[in-house]
C-alpha cells in the first residue's frame, strides 16, 4: 500500500518559515544562531527568559538562573553528567540537546534516546533547549518517517513545544508535568 | 485513592438494570446554564478541529488512507498481532495476551506483585477504565495514581472520566478549585487554572519520583518493528515510564498498524481531530525498555474479536479514540458523558458498547439524531450514523425497546406509506392543534411535547394551497 502523499517542491526558506510558525503555535520559542555562538547563547538564557507563562509563575526555582544543566551538545558546557539513576535528575534546570530533524507542518523535532543522554531529562528539566540545523527541516510527517528509523533506538520522541494541558475549563496552561519552556535554536547550516 | 466511599450515582438505570440515556440526559439538562456552557465548551473544540483540518491540503486523502490502512490491518489482525509479538519479544519486551478484562487485571497485578511494586502511576488509558483496573488494584493494596491532570481531578472526586480525551470537561474551575483545596491544600477559592495546574504538578511530581511502576495506554503499536507509540500533551506518560523500574503498556488489539511509515498518516490526523493541535507535545516511540527497566505489553481482546466478527460493526475497530465524533455530537454536547453509562460515551461509545451487552446498552444507539456529523468528522471514516441505525434494528428485534414505541413506529410507518391516510391524519392533527389549548396539546404529544413547542398550524395546508393555485398547466 503506497501512501502516495507526494512531496510538494518548496524552498528551504519556505520550510524554515513554516517550521517557525508551527513551533510558535506549539508555544516553543525559536531563536537563530550559529554553532560557534551556542555556548554563549545558552549561557545567556536565564530562568525567566525561558519561561514566564503558565505554571512557571508559581515556581520560584524556574525563575532563577539555570544552574543544573545537562548538555548533550558538544561545545556547550553542562554542570551535570548523565547519571546511572534517572531520579538523580529530579532538580534539573536545563537540558540542552540536538534534534535529528524538524517537521515544518507541526513544529515537532525528532529526539532519539542517544540525543537526550537520559530520556527522563526531557521531562524532568524545567527548560529544554533543542539545537536544530535549518537543513534538517522536512515538510511533513511522511517525510520525517521516511528519513528516520524510529525503531533504531529504545526510545525516540517527536517533541512539539513545552508540556501543556487544557484540562481545566479548556484553558491552555504551559508546564503541566514536563518542561515549562522549550527554546529551539535554529542553526544556519 | 478512591477514599470517599461509593462512587456517585452516575448513569440512570431503569427497572431492568439497563442504562436509560434519556433519563440521564434529563437530569443533565435540568441545569440549563450548565448545559449551555458544556455545549459551548465542546463546540469550541470542534471549531479548533475544523481550523486544524482546513490547513492540511491532503486532509480527505489522509482520511481515506487512514481508513484503508486500518481496514487492511483488521482484515489480517491475527497475522499482524503474531508479527508484533515476535518482533517485540525479540527486542526484550514481554508480551501478554488477555482474553477479557479479568485476565488483563490479573496480568497487571501479577507483574506488580512479582516485583513487589505498590505504587503505580498511570497515564491515560480508557482500556483500563473499561477493565475496571483501578478499583481492582486498589482493592488489592496497590496505590494507584492517575497522572493526567483531568484524570487526577476526577479520581480525587471519585468520579469516572466524562470524556475520553478531556476527562474533566464536565467540571467548572470553581469545582476543581474546591477539590484541590480539599485534597491538595490549595487556598480556598483559588480557581486560577495556572495556579491549580502548578499545585497538581508539585503533587504529582512527588508521585512520579516515588513510583514503583508506570502504566500507560497505547495509541499505536507497530507490527513491523514491535514498538509502541504513546501520545500526550502533559508528558505524564514519559515522566512515569522514564523513572519507574517497570513499564506496563495496556492496549486493545485493534491499536496495531503494519508499518512505522503508516504513523505519518495517523499522527497527522490524531491531534488535529482531537484538540485542533498540529501535533501532541510528546509522540513517544518505545521499542525497548530502558537499561535496568522491564517493559510489558498487554494485548487485550475483551470483546474486540466478537466486534470484528460482526459484519455491520467491525468498522468501529478502526477508531483511534480522538473523540472528534463526541465533540461534534449534538446529543453528547447536551447530555454529558455520564448519561451514557459507558466508558466511551458519544457516537463511538454508542456503537462499541452495545457489543458488550445489547440489553444493558440498548438506549445508546437512540442517543443520536442520526445527523451524521460524527461520520463527517471521523478521521478514519467510521460510518457511525449507519452503525447507530443498525444497532437500533437489533435492539428492537431483540425486544429491548419499549413495545409502545415499537407499535407507534409501525403505525407511523403505515400512515406514511398511505397518502390518503396521511392526509386524513394531518387534517385531524391540524384541526386538533387549532382548537385544543397548547398545554393540553403538548401533553397529548407525549415525550415529544414535554420539551418542545408544537408548530403553529397555518389556516391552509400547503397541499390545499397548491391545489388552489398551481394545479396543472394553464
Amino acid at each position: 500500500m503506497p501512501l502516495g502523499f507526494a512531496q510538494r517542491i518548496v524552498s528551504r526558506d519556505d520550510l524554515v518559515a513554516r517550521f517557525i510558525d508551527s513551533a510558535a503555535g506549539a508555544a516553543a520559542r525559536v531563536v537563530h544562531g550559529t554553532r560557534a555562538e551556542l555556548a554563549t547563547l545558552v549561557a545567556g538564557f536565564s530562568g525567566d527568559g525561558l519561561a514566564s507563562d503558565g505554571v512557571a509563575r508559581f515556581d520560584r526555582e524556574a525563575q532563577r538562573v539555570a544552574s543544573r544543566c545537562l548538555s548533550m551538545v558538544p561545545g556547550v558546557p553542562g554542570t551535570v553528567a548523565v547519571p546511572d539513576d534517572p531520579h538523580a535528575l529530579a532538580d534539573l534546570d536545563l537540558l540542552v540537546c540536538e534534534g535529528v530533524l524538524g517537521v515544518a507542518e507541526n513544529g515537532g523535532i525528532w529526539l532519539p534516546a542517544s540525543r537526550l543522554g537520559e530520556r527522563s531529562a526531557l521531562v524532568l528539566a524545567r527548560h529544554v533547549v533543542v539545537v536544530l540545523a535549518r537543513s534538517s527541516i522536512v515538510a511533513d510527517l511522511h517525510a520525517a518517517y521516511a528519513a528516520v528509523d524510529v525503531s533504531a533506538e529504545s526510545f525516540g520522541v517527536f517533541l512539539a513545544g513545552p508540556s501543556k494541558t487544557a484540562d481545566i475549563e479548556q484553558s491552555l496552561v504551559i508546564g503541566a508535568h514536563g518542561a515549562m519552556g522549550v527554546t529551539v535554536v535554529l542553526l544556519d547550516e | 485513592m478512591r477514599d470517599r466511599g461509593e462512587p456517585r450515582p452516575l448513569p440512570v438505570l431503569d427497572a431492568t438494570g439497563a442504562v436509560d440515556h434519556a433519563a440521564g440526559a434529563e437530569r443533565f439538562v435540568a441545569n440549563e446554564a450548565r448545559t449551555t456552557w458544556h455545549d459551548a465548551s465542546l463546540w469550541f473544540v470542534r471549531e479548533k478541529r475544523d481550523r486544524a483540518a482546513s490547513t492540511v491540503e491532503d486532509w480527505e486523502a489522509l482520511r481515506d488512507a487512514a481508513s484503508a490502512i486500518k481496514t487492511h490491518t483488521l482484515s489480517r489482525l491475527d497475522e499482524y498481532l503474531a508479527q508484533f509479538e515476535q518482533r517485540a519479544t525479540a527486542r526484550g519486551i514481554t508480551v501478554h495476551w488477555a482474553r477479557d478484562a479479568a485476565e488483563h487485571n490479573e496480568i497487571v497485578l501479577g507483574i506488580l506483585s512479582a516485583r513487589g511494586a505498590r505504587r503505580l502511576v498511570k497515564s491515560k488509558s480508557m482500556l483500563t477504565e473499561e477493565c475496571g483496573l483501578n478499583d481492582y488494584l486498589i482493592g488489592r493494596g496497590i496505590d494507584v495514581v492517575d497522572t493526567d491532570l483531568g484524570e487526577r481531578i476526577v479520581q480525587l472526586r471519585n468520579e469516572p472520566p466524562s470524556h475520553i480525551v478531556m476527562p474533566a470537561i464536565h467540571l467548572k474551575k470553581e469545582e476543581i478549585g474546591e477539590t484541590f483545596h480539599e485534597h491538595l491544600g490549595t487556598p480556598a477559592g483559588d480557581d486560577d487554572p495556572d495556579a491549580l495546574t502548578a499545585a497538581a504538578r508539585v503533587h504529582l511530581r512527588a508521585r512520579f519520583l516515588a513510583a514503583d511502576a508506570a502504566l500507560t495506554g497505547v495509541n499505536f503499536a507497530i507490527a513491523e518493528t514491535g514498538g509502541i507509540v504513546v501520545c500526550t500533551n502533559e508528558g505524564n506518560a514519559d515522566l512515569g515510564t522514564a523513572l519507574a523500574p517497570v513499564h506496563i503498556a495496556s492496549m486493545g488489539i485493534e491499536k496495531l498498524v503494519p508499518r512505522a511509515a503508516d504513523l505519518g498518516v495517523f499522527l497527522r490526523l490524531l491531534a488535529r481531530s482531537a484538540t485542533g493541535q498540529a501535533s501532541t507535545v510528546y509522540a513517544s516511540h518505545m521499542h525497548a525498555a530502558r537499561p535496568g527497566q522491564a517493559l510489558h505489553v498487554v494485548l487485550v481482546d475483551n470483546g474486540r474479536s466478537a466486534q470484528l466478527g460482526r459484519a455491520d460493526f467491525w468498522g468501529s475497530l478502526k477508531c483511534i479514540r480522538c473523540a472528534a465524533c463526541i465533540n461534534t455530537c449534538p446529543v453528547y454536547r447536551r447530555s454529558g458523558g455520564y448519561s451514557y453509562g459507558s466508558t466511551v460515551p458519544g457516537p463511538i461509545g454508542s456503537v462499541l458498547t452495545p457489543g458488550f451487552d445489547l440489553q444493558k446498552y440498548a438506549s445508546l444507539p437512540f442517543a443520536s439524531t442520526l445527523c451524521g456529523s460524527c461520520a463527517a468528522v471521523c478521521p478514519v471514516r467510521v460510518d457511525l450514523d449507519v452503525q447507530l441505525y443498525k444497532w437500533r434494528q437489533l435492539a428492537v428485534d431483540a425486544g429491548y425497546v419499549s413495545p409502545v414505541k415499537g407499535w407507534l413506529m409501525r403505525r407511523l410507518g403505515a400512515v406514511l406509506a398511505d397518502p390518503a391516510l396521511l392526509q386524513l391524519t394531518v387534517g385531524i392533527a391540524g384541526a386538533i392543534l387549532r382548537v385544543v389549548p397548547r398545554p393540553l396539546a403538548r401533553r397529548l404529544a407525549g415525550a415529544w411535547g414535554r420539551w418542545r413547542e408544537l408548530p403553529e398550524m397555518p389556516a391552509q395546508s400547503f397541499r390545499a394551497w397548491y391545489r388552489a393555485n398551481r394545479r396543472g398547466p394553464d
